[in-house]
């Protein structure tokens, strides 16, 4: 009868405690302020960057880049309002066993910023490098103190890889069968060599044939490389223009400041700020346009418009993937509803980016696919001519 | 007696560099060096010569 008790109390117990966890996970399950992700054009229509676009090769333009939207929400979906955003973007792991056109770029920091949303909405530009996951690390907090619990959130965007690469791809197999297979065909056929011959004839032709090749693409490239050159020299120099990053206008000083030069893999800092040059003060009442161009092709890296903070600054880091001349540019305007009124005006300077050479085992791990798929098609054609051969 | 042992050595040589396989390894090897100068090459002329085709090319980095 003792027993019997004890058992049905330890089964109560047992039910009390399964009941307690699943409202627990209930309750932590129920809606939280968060931040939603949208971006413009939708993501599985976005391709990474297609650089050195030509008429020839690909599609002979460069795209807009991608409109990223952050929407924080509070547990009801309300937007909250006069919100502080930091955004961190960090590029996809490295893939060094299918490597993107831009391996140094993977696995750094694309974009460190912070800025105020007063609808609770944050809105960039950027253009994505690489195929693959990017991570966005987001925190809100409230400009006005504890208006709202801030938040923090993680989310991740997989941006496909260009359709165009996976098509040339295909040629690119196909080619490379094709040389090996022909090789293979010439190598495995029967043939005798004649006296004072040291090989067959027609594996002396194919032979001399590659190294012909060989030497004809030395010279392309050594002949195109002097033209280039005797082209740049030719050309006239530049006038100097100001790159300090300083202008007055109005009344007004704009001053971008920060990294004049960088390096493909790090992350650039830049400060723009605005001041009275009458009282000294920061202005803060007015909206600054950010944007960075590579200057080589001329396309749109990143771009963002905010207001500055109480100093009259915003600041943010920025990786400048393609190591090539970038021209950071900021232009203010004033609010509509702000006491200093004034024409837009803007501020550039160009920033030197240094190109860093892929890794040795990148490289060769490619190189050995490409060779391998030559010698696959070598040994299908030395195969179907010994098959052939022993048929004749 | 040396000179013979010389001569089978070269002989043997010969034919080993003229065998089927030496000759598809040369064939590949020459091709590889071809696909190497064109698409993994540092070197800024060759870079820039062949620069959109590895970007647009699979598997290729670039910079």
């Amino acid at each position: 009868m003792l027993s019997k008790f004890k058992w049905s109390t330890l089964v109560g117990a047992a039910c009390v405690v399964v009941i307690s966890c699943y409202a627990i996970a209930g309750f932590s399950r129920s809606p939280q302020a968060s931040v939603q992700l949208a971006t413009e054009p939708p993501i599985s229509q976005v391709s990474p960057l297609e650089a050195e676009a030509t008429k020839y090769l690909g599609s002979g333009r460069y795209e807009s880049p991608v409109q990223i939207k952050l929407q924080a929400r509070d547990a009801m979906g309300a937007p909250l309002q006069n919100a502080r955003f930091h955004l961190q973007i960090l590029t996809p792991p490295p893939t060094p066993w299918f490597t993107t056109d831009f391996p140094i770029v993977e696995g750094t920091k694309l974009l460190d910023i912070e800025g105020n949303a007063p609808t609770g909405e944050f809105k960039m530009q950027q253009v994505f490098p690489i195929r693959g996951n990017y991570q966005l690390h987001v925190n809100v907090n409230p400009i006005v103190e504890n208006a709202f619990a801030p938040i923090t959130q993680t989310l991740n965007l997989t941006v496909p890889e260009n359709p165009l690469k996976f098509r040339y791809f295909l040629i690119v197999l196909a080619v490379l069968l094709a040389i090996g297979f022909i090789g293979g065909w010439v190598i495995g056929g029967r043939q005798a060599i004649q006296i004072g011959e040291v090989a067959p004839r027609r594996v002396r032709l194919l032979l001399s044939g590659v190294t012909v090749l060989a030497i004809a693409t030395l010279l392309f490239f050594n002949v195109s490389a002097e033209l280039v050159q005797a082209h740049a020299s030719m050309a006239e120099v530049a006038p100097a223009v100001d790159n300090s990053g300083l202008i007055t206008s109005q009344g007004l000083k704009l001053e971008l400041t920060g990294d004049i030069q960088t390096v493909v893999g790090q992350t650039a800092s830049f400060q723009a700020k605005l001041t009275d040059t009458q009282t000294n003060q920061p202005v803060s009442d007015a909206v600054f346009a950010i944007k960075s161009t590579q200057l080589e092709n001329n396309w749109v890296a990143f771009a963002y418009q905010g207001v500055p903070d109480m100093k009259g600054a915003l600041a943010w880091r920025e990786q400048l993937f393609d190591g090539a001349p970038y021209s950071i540019e900021v232009n203010v305007s004033p609010k509509p509803d702000s006491k200093v009124q004034f024409q837009p005006f803007q501020v550039t300077r160009e920033i030197e980016v240094e190109g860093i050479a892929p890794p040795m085992s990148v490289r060769m791990i490619s190189l050995l696919y490409f060779t391998g798929v030559l010698t696959l098609g070598l040994i299908a054609g030395l195969w179907l001519q010994r098959r052939r051969l022993q048929v004749i | 007696m040396r000179a013979s042992i010389q001569v089978s050595r070269l002989r043997r040589a010969e034919q080993f560099v003229l065998s089927m396989p030496a000759q598809a390894v040369l064939y590949v090897v020459l091709w590889s060096l071809i696909i190497w100068l064109v698409y993994f090459g540092t070197y800024p002329a060759v870079h820039n010569a062949a620069h959109s085709l590895r970007h647009h090319t699979l598997g290729v980095s670039c910079h």
